[in-house]
């Protein structure tokens, strides 16, 4: 009699699955993110942002959202560490990435990892989501300058590659066209881990994309 | 009816894991001579103590950061291995050792490391690797060792993170439980 209750409980309760991956650079606010995530959407509050130090590895978390239930990677994101990403994006269902808005230094390095992720073949059919993260700092760029500072730093990239003649080994027309599309349709949005700002926007997002772009099952 | 049902059945299981998270049991594991029992009695008392290889288990109660944890500390010779899993139940975290500057070995002690993660009892357990004797001049760095294990991509449900640490300097076992603590805090 359990069992069969049991069994009509998980029946009535089950959820799909998703899984999502959040990568970016050391220092992007990638943990901080994840923990509001956690303290939004779970009874147990998540970390407070001054008890997070740099992720070496893996972390996870878990939130359930009706009928859903997302699950989350937050891997490393220094250089070391990076060659670890690649590793995940045969199983995961969306990819956010994370850049400091804040830190304009390091703007160009994370458009040399961003741009890598964006043309990763396994993942070129999986949602992405840019998040401008520390939106509450003031001198952090907006949504719009990051989309234009990405496109600026591009097209920077090409025309140097142009001149040094690297252009044929830079994939085939094909593969342009579909980073072009991917580039067109590539949604970024403005949040502040600290603050909680536009993170449920964000979840709202992934719920959404994963639902309607299901992978398919191999 | 399901809603009853489902709500009982939730409240059983927070009162189950409640009165597990009363007692925080940690199992620190590797190969023999790996620095496991100077790690122990460093956190422990805060000071190298010279060590003979365990037989056996050593366990102290660490206090850190206001949380205690009993940290089982077994030893890690080949024939004492087969036990370490004896030890399972109810484990709230793994610390697993290694000696960085064992190159030879570092296929053994990933071949250990595997097969006891895969192990049904230890399922979601967090994982903290300590790459210890980082200051021995052939120590290999955390960032090759992590790719060594293959943790990445293969350890889907777990918490993990691979960390330099020096036992006798102490040096990085103080990071490796921040993250430790805060996981289990969080889980």
């Amino acid at each position: 009699m359990y069992h069969l209750l049991k069994g009509l409980h998980e029946y009535l309760t089950r959820k799909e699955e998703f899984t999502v991956l959040i990568i970016g650079l050391d220092g992007a606010g990638k943990t901080t993110f994840l923990e509001k995530i956690k303290t939004l959407y779970n009874d147990v509050p998540g970390l407070s942002p001054d008890k997070i130090g740099p992720t070496v590895g893996q972390n996870t978390g878990k939130i359930t959202l009706p009928s859903t239930i997302l699950q989350f990677w937050d891997l490393g994101g220094q250089r070391g560490i990076r060659n670890i990403w690649h590793r995940y994006y045969d199983d995961c269902h969306a990819v956010v990435f994370v850049i400091d808005a804040d830190d304009r230094e390091r703007l160009s390095e994370g458009w040399e990892v961003f741009d890598a992720v964006l043309s990763a073949p396994q993942i070129l059919g999986v949602p992405l989501l840019l998040l401008a993260n520390k939106q509450d700092s003031p001198q952090s760029l907006s949504v719009e300058e990051i989309r234009n500072d990405y496109e600026d730093w591009h097209q920077r990239k090409m025309s140097s590659m142009r001149r040094s003649s690297f252009h044929a080994n830079y994939g085939g027309d094909l593969d342009a066209s579909v980073r072009r599309e991917r580039i067109a349709s590539l949604d970024v949005m403005g949040i502040s881990a600290i603050e909680g700002t536009g993170v449920r926007e964000a979840v709202d997002w992934l719920f959404l994309r994963v639902q309607n772009s299901r992978r398919v099952e191999s | 009816m399901g809603l009853t049902v489902s709500s009982l059945f939730s409240s059983l299981t927070s009162l189950v894991r409640w009165s597990k998270d009363k007692d925080v049991r940690i199992l620190m594991l590797g190969l023999d001579s790996a620095g496991k029992t100077t790690i122990l009695y460093r956190l422990h008392l805060g000071e190298v103590l010279s060590t003979i290889p365990t037989i056996g288990f050593n366990v102290e109660t660490v206090e850190y950061k206001n949380i205690k944890f009993q940290v089982w500390d077994l030893g890690g010779q080949s024939s004492i291995r087969p036990y370490w899993r004896c030890y399972f139940p109810n484990t709230s975290a793994i610390i697993y050792v290694i000696d960085s500057s064992d190159v030879d070995r570092l296929a053994t002690s990933r071949s250990e490391l595997l097969t006891m993660l895969s192990e049904e009892e230890l399922k979601g357990v967090p994982l903290l690797v300590f790459c210890n004797k980082q200051d021995m001049d052939n120590a290999l760095k955390p960032e090759k060792i992590s790719e060594e294990l293959g943790l990445a991509g293969g350890e889907k449900t777990r918490p993990w993170s691979v960390r330099g640490s020096c036992a006798l300097k102490g040096e990085g076992l103080e990071d490796g439980l921040d993250w430790l603590v805060n996981t289990l805090q969080n889980q």
